[in-house]
């Protein structure tokens, strides 16, 4: 009853949450999948504010890119049957699609090696042997063996996570080790990945788990949902199977009395992939000396330099950019080659979404970068660099007198002024002398 | 007894020499310091004062580039080249300083027939003139 209500709410406050970079969505169905059966999963979609267009993949209309422009803002891939798809929406031109900012949302099959799931290899994400869904005996339920209750944990996209256990039915994967993957939702301890359900199988995954290693496809080690960041700031979505989206599962209950989580799962996990949630940039760089407002041409080196970066993130309630001061660990890096200053760039107070630090530029001279590279699993990637150059003093830029060659100045002034005295008192002396001669002379 | 009257003996023959080592040591401080007092009483008589004037002269640039020296090697020789021009100020000068002496001392009219004493003064200025041009340059 709760969770309907939740969901209801959640419901009513998405309608106006839209995505930062579009909201034209291609939803890539295969002809053997109905769409009523996804109505929750669309419709929940269409409500937040995105436009819907349908294809199949083996059709050619609407392209997704059209004189190398991105159609679409996201794309949507439901197709665990297909094995070739059109010329426009294979692998490569997915891939390319990604460097042009699209978004993807992509499910998995279980039964055949579609050139889907190859591709999965290329985000470095492990596929079991082509028909080795996830089997899972536990707990005790009157669904089959691979109808899975998983039970979501707080991860980097959905830090709180308090929804019911959620349907899964599908194949895991396992992780290579990549910093850009982003796990989302790991199968339960007790599963395991096998071609059949009975327990004739079973043997070969007793085998499996002695060897250890590769063999081993069970367990919380293995991925059912992971998303990936690439370079270029567009998001990757993969999901095990594609009845996680249906309506079936959506409204199975878990337990008696409670739903599942999958509805709310699935939004949440779409408005990640579609860029909604966790999606920042940076708006401004500043950077001059202490004391100054513009920046200089260049630095002298040791100068005080002050920097500063205003950050914004995009609240999709509001559908607006908003300054966002919770970046608590960000760093800065002055540049050459290597960096030579790396320190914490903190919030400023007072100012919402403003970043700054003060700093002594080093005593090198050179070119170098202001550098922020900031990577956080489900955070948008956030790059800046602005070059500067960094001279030594000028000529008269160093100090006049130096304080430890004062012994020296005394020497040479006191050698000077010895000098004059002495001289005149030689002179007056030689007046004196001339008389005396003088007056000899007359005597 | 026998012992004690030889060690008296013994003890007195020490202190006979001791007394001659101190008495002799006496002696000879006495005769350096007497050597000491007759060269200055003799060097008070004999020069005249103007060349008082030039070995006070010598006298205080000599301490200048000790003390500039001393300061060099035992606290820091950072500024090198504002030691050298300290240095080299006491230095040429204490050089320059002497010539004029020895040119305008009257004992030594034989070897300087041709160079008058107001011609070594200007000779000393112009010289001293130069060597300070340099040293200001060089001070940094």
């Amino acid at each position: 009853m709760a969770t309907r209500l939740l969901a209801l709410l959640g419901l009513a406050l998405s309608v106006c949450a839209k995505s930062s970079t579009g909201n034209s969505v291609l939803v890539l169905l295969e002809p053997s999948l109905d769409k009523a059966n996804y109505s929750i999963f669309f419709n929940g979609l269409t409500e937040s504010g995105y436009n819907l267009t349908f294809r199949s993949p083996r059709d050619t209309k609407p392209a997704v890119i059209e004189d190398d422009v991105a159609q679409f803002s996201h794309v949507v891939v439901f197709a665990p049957d297909t094995k070739n798809f059109a010329q426009d929406v294979t692998p490569q031109s997915l891939i390319t699609l990604l460097s042009k900012g699209t978004n993807l949302l992509l499910a998995l099959s279980h039964k055949k090696q579609t050139v889907v799931n190859s591709l999965a290899a290329e985000f470095s994400l492990i596929l079991p042997p082509p028909g080795t869904p996830l089997v899972s005996h536990f707990p005790e339920r009157d669904t089959p063996a691979t109808v899975i209750p998983v039970k979501p944990t707080a991860n980097a996209i959905l830090p709180t996570n308090n929804l019911p256990p959620i349907w899964f039915s599908g194949i895991p994967f396992a992780y290579s080790s990549n910093p850009l993957l982003v796990p989302i939702l790991n199968a339960p301890s007790e599963s395991f990945a096998a071609d059949s359900s009975s327990d004739s199988g079973a043997d070969a995954v007793f085998e499996a788990a002695d060897k250890g290693g590769e063999g081993l496809w069970a367990g919380s080690q293995l991925g059912l949902v992971a998303g990936f960041q690439p370079y270029g700031g567009a998001r990757v979505l993969w999901a095990g199977g594609v009845e996680m989206f249906s309506d079936e599962y959506a409204e199975k209950e878990v337990t008696a009395g409670q739903k599942s989580g999958n509805a709310q799962f699935v939004k949440n996990v779409a408005a990640w992939a579609f860029q909604e949630s966790m999606v920042l940039r940076i708006d401004s760089v500043t950077h001059h000396r202490v004391n100054e407002t513009d920046p200089p041409e260049m630095y002298t080196t040791n100068d005080n330099v002050v920097f500063g970066a205003h950050i914004s993130a995009f609240n999709s309630e509001t559908s607006a950019w908003e300054p966002y001061s919770g970046i608590k660990d960000m760093q800065l890096e002055f540049t050459m080659l290597d960096p030579h200053i790396r320190i914490a760039l903190p919030a400023v107070t007072g100012k919402p979404g403003q970043y700054g630090v003060t700093f002594r530029a080093p005593d090198r001279h050179g070119v170098f970068k202001f550098v922020i590279d900031y990577k956080r699993k489900g955070w948008t990637h956030l790059h800046s660099s602005t070059i500067v150059p960094v001279v030594p003093p000028r000529h008269d830029g160093y100090p006049r007198f130096l304080s430890a060659a004062w012994p020296y100045y005394a020497g040479a002034i006191s050698t000077s002024l010895g000098f004059v005295l002495f001289s005149a008192l030689w002179l007056a002396g030689e007046d004196r002398a001339s008389k005396k001669t003088k007056t000899a002379k007359i005597e | 007894m026998p012992s004690s009257k030889s060690t008296s003996a013994k003890q007195k023959s020490a202190a006979n020499a001791a007394s001659a080592t101190t008495h002799q040591a006496q002696q000879q401080v006495a005769q350096t310091s007497n050597a000491v007092q007759t060269l200055l009483k003799a060097y008070n008589e004999t020069t005249s004062s103007r060349l008082k004037l030039i070995d006070t002269f010598l006298v205080f640039l000599m301490l200048s580039g000790v003390m500039q020296f001393a300061y060099c090697v035992l606290v820091t020789n950072f500024p090198f080249n504002a030691f050298l021009a300290g240095f080299s100020s006491c230095v040429g000068q204490f050089v320059l300083t002497a010539s004029l002496r020895s040119q305008v001392n009257p004992e030594n009219g034989a070897v300087f027939k041709e160079v008058s004493p107001e011609r070594a003064f200007a000779d000393f200025v112009l010289g001293s003139i130069v060597l300070h041009f340099f040293v200001y340059n060089f001070l940094g």
